[in-house]
């Protein structure tokens, strides 16, 4: 039995990975610790568990891994108490709002010897493994150019308060699509340019809500990304992720969630797509309760959550200077 | 009025049919290849001329129609507007900025009209999206992004694949967009641009713009020519309100061969209306002639579009972002 807890429920992917952890055979889902009360206790009563207040008292539990997912600015702190209770570590993305902070945590962990893994459920969608597989035969030819999009709705509460999300749109949306690329292409980021604003939310919120970054990979591959909240309340779903791969024998396009049907309801007066594709959720779950049991990271790892923290950070920067700018990558 | 066709290829032929169907003669064509200029003449009636100087100074064209690769546009239009002659270019209006600003100095000092050919402003459905965003219907416009492109053409000589020649799909192609986003929202702040010209790997080309404009639009502009077949043009607007959604590939008409015709030239989308979007700037462009009524896009229009193009591969050179 492989026993895994949830901090804090401030990020909506807590309730499914809940869920997920509910749905697998072999593990519980022991207990719930949120630093909102009312919220975790109505978590605990919906995924039928046990919500502990005091947080000693919840590290304490026989728990052997931990699903982290708080505020982004907060996972430092989480990561570390985790960590020097031995816990093994699923963290949501970003890893952290600063390389500083995602540097620290990876060092923590290794420093305490726990696993740590990044709550990249893209790598388990069963169209990107595809894709990967193309791209790793060789049937594209060597890739020359890749148009990316991560489009979302406005999530509200927390994500757009800087001092908590980090950042806006391109801080939510920009580690997803790089973590994919750095993990299909295994090849990392040169540089990137950015221009971001607060372009569809004006006297909603301050933060941007869409970043467009252009990117260099390493081979000099030429890649665009849209990093955005662009979609509206009444769009029939909450957003995508989608990639052109341009290669010299051919050309690949994926739509990750393109797995759906088309519904229109009188009741709901909108049109709506229903998703029939697997829940790559379900296999992030259960990658991370491998990973407890063979000692090892989950698929995601520290390292791949500081990259991706180093370009979204980056991107920023480039904002702000107005130029593109080279990423370092730092030593870990 | 007579018409002078200069390039027999894909787009003189569509101009020559679009001008007859408005009851215009075609009288002189002229290729540079022989014999596309004699099937040319005979398909449309036509008679070759033995150089596009003497189609230009013959005095029964009334009206040149420039349809040849772009590098040649410019000493075309520099001698149609000497001779005082009526011109439908093809955009680009010329390869370079600077040859662009001389012609519309040149027009001005002229009683020629000179239009040129941007005919995604008459497409019906950018047209809709246009109406769509002027009505307010998804709010404040913030964001948009635009597609274009397919399969690389080749063009006579493989001239398309001469980037120094056609501005590979930046110029040649999404300059549409170009001038469309101007038309729509204004002028052009600044643009950032990568591509393939660096790679040298033509006929392959793919560009990735990031546009903001003026009044705070941001874009994001994709062109390719290194798809393995089709055309495909797709918009997406974000507003304050909304969001619309435009692709191609969702039309009312999808006609699929068991064989495959090898395409040389440029491959026009279809668009199934009754008057084509070709006719629309010819009816518009005729009116300016016959009624001095004020067309769509003027000559202005086809320099800015041009300079927006080069910035964007000047960008790409330099990677830095340009001002316009």
């Amino acid at each position: 039995m492989i026993r895994i807890g949830i901090m804090s429920f401030a990020h909506l992917h807590a309730y499914s990975y809940a869920h997920c952890v509910n749905s697998l055979p072999g593990v519980e889902l022991t207990a719930i610790w949120d630093d909102d009360k009312n919220r975790g206790k109505e978590a605990s009563e919906k995924y039928n568990t046990r919500f502990v207040e005091n947080l000693d008292d919840f590290l304490g539990l026989p728990i052997d891994g931990v699903i982290i997912t708080s505020e982004n600015a907060n996972h430092k702190r989480m990561v570390e108490e985790c960590a020097s209770a031995k816990k093994w570590i699923l963290c949501e993305k970003p890893l952290a709002t600063t390389i500083e902070d995602s540097i620290s945590m990876v060092n923590t962990c290794r420093r305490e010897k726990v696993g740590l893994g990044i709550a990249f459920p893209c790598r388990f969608i069963p169209a990107i493994e595809r894709a990967r597989d193309y791209i790793g035969s060789g049937k594209l030819g060597t890739i020359l150019a890749i148009s990316c999009t991560n489009n979302g709705t406005y999530p509200g509460g927390w994500f757009s308060e800087v001092s908590l999300s980090g950042g806006g749109a391109t801080m939510d949306h920009t580690v997803h699509v790089v973590d994919v690329l750095r993990w299909m292409l295994n090849k990392e980021f040169e540089w990137v340019y950015c221009d971001l604003g607060n372009q569809m939310h004006k006297g909603v919120f301050d933060t941007d809500d869409i970043g467009v970054l252009q990117l260099e990979m390493e081979d000099e591959i030429q890649v665009s990304h849209i990093a955005s909240w662009s979609r509206p309340k009444s769009f029939p779903t909450w957003g995508d992720v989608t990639m052109e791969i341009v290669g010299t024998k051919g050309v690949l396009y994926v739509d990750a969630f393109n797995q759906k049907l088309n519904v229109y309801s009188d009741a709901v007066m909108k049109a709506e797509w229903a998703f029939w594709g697997e829940n790559p959720d379900l296999a992030l779950i259960e990658d991370f309760v491998h990973s407890i049991e063979e000692k090892r990271d989950p698929l995601s790892t520290g390292v791949d959550g500081v990259r991706s923290v180093e370009v979204t950070v980056y991107a920023y920067e480039s904002a702000k200077a107005q130029k593109k700018v080279k990423i370092k990558r730092n030593k870990v | 009025m007579n018409v002078g066709i200069i390039g027999c290829g894909t787009m003189g032929k569509l101009h020559a049919k679009c001008a007859q169907n408005l009851g215009l003669k075609v009288s002189k064509c002229f290729d540079e290849i022989g014999k596309a200029g004699k099937s040319f003449a005979k398909e449309v009636g036509a008679k070759v001329s033995s150089s596009w100087e003497d189609l230009i100074d013959d005095p029964k064209v009334d009206l040149v129609v420039i349809a040849t690769p772009t590098p040649y546009h410019y000493p075309a239009l520099d001698r149609a507007i000497a001779k005082g002659k009526h011109v439908f270019c093809e955009k680009p209006l010329c390869r370079t900025t600077e040859e662009c600003a001389k012609i519309v100095r040149k027009a001005e000092n002229s009683s020629a009209k000179v239009f040129v050919g941007h005919v995604v402003r008459y497409f019906h459905e950018f047209e809709a999206i246009r109406e769509q965003i002027t009505l307010g219907k998804i709010g404040e416009v913030g964001f948009i992004k635009m597609y274009r492109g397919g399969a690389s053409p080749s063009g006579v000589k493989k001239w398309f694949q001469d980037f120094e020649k056609s501005g590979g799909v930046t110029l040649d192609c999404m300059i549409h967009d170009f001038d469309w986003l101007r038309y729509v929202f204004g002028e052009v702040d600044y643009v950032f641009c990568q591509n393939l010209t660096k790679l040298n790997r033509p006929p392959l080309d793919y560009s990735q713009v990031t546009i903001r404009m003026k009044n705070g639009v941001l874009g994001l502009v994709i062109g390719t020519w290194a798809h393995a077949v089709g055309f495909r043009v797709k918009v997406e607007v974000c507003g304050s309100g909304g969001l619309i959604y435009y692709d191609n590939m969702e039309g009312p008409i999808d006609i699929q061969l068991r064989k495959k015709e090898a395409s040389q030239g440029t491959i026009i989308p279809e668009s199934p209306v009754r008057k084509s979007p070709y006719e629309r700037e010819w009816e518009d462009f005729l009116g300016w002639i016959e009624k001095d009524e004020q067309p769509r896009v003027n000559l202005y229009d086809g320099l800015k579009a041009v300079e927006i193009a080069s910035a964007c591969i000047k960008s790409s050179v330099l990677k830095q972002v340009i001002k316009l």
